[in-house]
């Protein structure tokens, strides 16, 4: 049975309609959707309305120059049976795994070395942020010099210098170094991110609990999976979740050293997406690639988040 | 933030103004500046109508130079304003495809080979200019012909097409007492071998197969050396059926530069297009194929590997000598509201006394198009400039030997045949596979452009 609002006491106010939203919202709540509409415009303008464009230019064929014609999903049938698409989607899971699981096992170890007593850490924190701070084309760029296998520092370094390799290695053109050079920059380039993160998170766990596992025993090794680690879990949720992101979409280091070659062997999505849009020039193809593997990535994403979250509850 | 508009907003926080006027005085101020930014757009018409012109940045900045100082003196004469653009080597295609896609292409650009062909929709149609252009320069050469136009209709004023050849050490080649080669296999494969010394990093040959332009060129290359190529003469792939044979033994060859002559320096399949000019430079190779930037590059630092340095023509196979002549073009985009400006300047820069002064400037890299251009006394100045004129005179065009089509510019942009040798020497399959790999995809294409 309904009861009337007033033998609940409520003000009728309350109940909705003009004068409720006036007591809820303010008595300029007009003036407040004018306020707000700029914002949810510019949200629906440059969020909402190019990704469902991309969404339905990914469904045609669409050339440079020539309207779109819809072919349904055409485009993610063909890719799926693309041998260069496939193995571009194998380079990209390798890339972005091996990177993030380096980079994970790096940033602690840096966070660790920066918190321990050594002299001049301020120094040393300033140091090894370096690559996260240099532009990344930049980084890139140094790297392509220091890999080149005729006039490369690195192979300078190994031939000449230290003797240990009789010829020089071409580092981004062997089917063993290719991959694992550009995994390498990035690394190198994102591993101080890890290690700024965590170290902030190892300074705000209380140095009573250390004291405490100590006194009740508990090894340096035990100390840093029973204290240090859950201390800094939640941080490391978020530090893999966002460089899993970041490195499945980089596109700078991998197309400054290979450009995706040499014969596909470090071709990743996002390389991929720009050769098949730019080289092609087929950009609803393109966009197919860059949106074919957006439900994988986040299914991905929210499995990584709910074991990590389960180990916390642990 | 606007002067005004912050002293609003301070009033405001201090309560001396109420929300109303605040938003009332905001949008005068706004509405204001909007008007007066509408006023001195119309006093900017009234200085004469501008033009966006697009140049390309080549290596050869003599060159650049000179075109740009061609068109400001153009702008001066016809009173026309200028705003220059310059695309490179790495991002010529992604400003074009951006403007056409966003509606707003240049009025003119200078463009490669590929534009004419992949941005026809959006250039007008330019037949009535080329063929004067031409009928007063004798008449395009076979090549350029092809280029810029499908059946008769042109969408591209030819301008010019990049002198090149093998850039070898004669200095080099004379010490061993050798002569210069003709094909790749034996004769460059011999001079490599003998001329090299791996341990003092000196190699015999800098070829890289990896995607670039270099890449593409020598792998297009060889397949027609070999009596081979992509596409058949009715332009249908062609790769792993009609050339399978003749494709299996080039790409085989390729393959034997790097694993079985060993004549390539270690990282030359990661190379990309300034990695052999940096390599030669450095004296680490005996011989290189490249453009004429090389050698302007060379001339221009007074390098002294300029005076022991030979271009000669590009070597070739069992079946001949082949290389493509890829002219690069005017192309007038159809938005434009000034194509007659346009045509004028084409005119004006393509005039014989301007050509010949940036030809002049270009070190070999502004080859003809025109006939009439090949016959000027330039080319014969110095042998080097008559091995990259040689070259130019006999080349073929992309889609050899069938019609350049927009397929087989795609195949090209995509690097497939790079990514096929890559695929061997890198990826470990077989030259069969690889190709049938590469046939597959060069099918593809073919199906997906000749549906649109």
């Amino acid at each position: 049975m309904a009861v009337p609002a007033a033998r609940v006491g409520l003000h009728p106010a309350a109940t909705g309609g003009p004068v409720g939203l006036r007591r809820v919202f303010g008595p300029d709540h007009r003036m407040g959707y004018l306020f707000v509409m700029p914002i949810a415009l510019l949200v629906l303008s440059l969020v909402a309305y190019p990704f469902c464009y991309a969404i339905y230019l990914s469904m045609t064929h669409k050339l440079v120059g020539l309207p779109p014609v819809f072919v349904g999903f055409e485009n993610y049938v063909r890719l799926t049976w693309d041998g260069f698409f496939q193995r571009a989607v194998v380079n990209s899971f390798v890339f972005t795994f091996s990177s993030v699981g380096f980079k994970l096992v790096l940033g602690v170890v840096m966070a660790l070395v920066l918190t321990a007593p050594i002299r001049w850490r301020s120094f040393w924190t300033g140091v090894l942020l370096i690559p996260w701070v240099a532009p990344t084309v930049v980084s890139a760029l140094n790297f392509l010099w220091i890999f080149d296998g005729s006039l490369g520092v690195l192979n300078y370094l190994l031939v000449r210098v230290l003797h240990v390799l009789p010829q020089g290695i071409g580092w981004l053109s062997e089917p063993g170094t290719a991959m694992a050079s550009v995994v390498a920059v990035n690394i190198w380039r994102g591993f101080p991110f890890f290690g700024i993160s965590f170290l902030a998170g190892m300074r705000a766990i209380p140095a009573e609990l250390y004291e405490a596992a100590a006194v009740d025993g508990a090894s340096v090794l035990q100390r840093f999976r029973h204290v240090t680690l859950p201390g800094i879990r939640n941080i490391m949720i978020i530090v893999v979740l966002l460089s899993t992101i970041w490195t499945f979409n980089d596109f700078q280091i991998v197309y400054i050293l290979t450009k995706g070659g040499p014969g596909g062997t470090t071709m990743v999505m996002p390389v991929l997406t720009y050769e098949t849009a730019f080289g092609a020039q087929r950009l609803g193809e393109a966009i197919a690639v860059a949106l074919y593997l957006l439900p994988a990535l986040a299914v991905t994403i929210m499995v990584l988040a709910r074991y990590m979250r389960k180990g916390r509850k642990r | 933030m606007d002067r005004r508009i912050r002293q609003l907003a301070e009033q405001l926080d201090a309560h001396q103004i109420s929300r109303r006027e605040f938003l009332r005085a905001t949008a005068a101020i706004t509405g204001g500046s909007t008007v007066g930014l509408g006023v001195m757009t119309r006093m900017a018409h009234a200085q004469g109508p501008k033009l966006r012109v697009w140049l390309f940045k080549s290596y050869v900045t003599a060159g650049n130079d000179i075109l740009a100082k061609q068109v400001e003196a153009w702008a001066a004469e016809r009173k026309v304003q200028i705003e220059f653009d310059w695309a490179t080597f790495g991002d010529r295609e992604q400003k074009f495809v951006a403007s056409i896609e966003a509606g707003n292409p240049p009025d003119i650009a200078e463009m490669n080979y590929q534009g004419p062909m992949r941005y026809r929709p959006a250039l007008r149609d330019v037949t009535k200019l080329v063929k004067d252009l031409a009928a007063a320069r004798g008449g395009l050469l076979p090549f350029a012909e092809r280029v810029s136009q499908i059946g008769g209709q042109y969408s591209g004023i030819p301008r010019l097409v990049f002198g090149n050849g093998l850039h070898i050490r004669k200095d080099l080649v004379a010490e061993k007492g050798l002569k210069m080669p003709k094909v790749y296999d034996p004769d460059v494969v011999e001079i490599a071998k003998k001329c090299q010394d791996p341990a003092k990093e000196l190699w015999g040959f800098g070829q890289t197969l990896n995607r670039s332009d270099d890449g593409n060129g020598f792998m297009q290359n060889i397949l027609w050396d070999w009596g081979g190529g992509t596409w058949d003469k009715d332009g249908k792939p062609a790769l792993a059926t009609t050339y399978l044979k003749q494709n299996l033994e080039a790409v085989q060859f390729a393959v034997d530069t790097i694993q079985k002559h060993k004549i390539q320096p270690p990282g030359v399949m990661s190379w990309t297009d300034v990695h052999n000019n940096e390599a030669y430079m450095a004296g680490k190779l005996v011989c290189t194929n490249n453009g004429a930037s090389l050698f302007y590059a060379m001339g221009a630092k007074k390098h002294p590997l300029y005076d022991k340095t030979q271009v000669i023509l590009t070597p070739g196979g069992p079946a001949g000598a082949f290389v493509a002549s890829n002219s690069y073009n005017w192309g007038i985009f159809k938005a434009t509201k000034h194509a007659e400006l346009c045509e004028d300047l084409v005119r004006w820069v393509e005039d014989e006394k301007r050509f010949e002064e940036y030809m002049k400037a270009c070190s070999g890299q502004a080859g003809p198009v025109y006939k009439a251009r090949a016959d000027h006394p330039y080319w014969k100045s110095d042998p080097n400039y008559e091995g990259m004129l040689q070259n130019i005179l006999r080349g073929v065009w992309i889609g050899y030997p069938g019609p350049i089509t927009p397929a087989a510019i795609e195949v090209q942009a995509q690097y497939i045949l790079c990514d096929m040798a890559g695929r061997i020497v890198v990826g470990g399959l077989s030259p069969e596979a690889a190709l049938k790999e590469a046939h597959k995809r060069v099918e593809d294409i073919h199906r997906i452009r000749s549906r649109a």
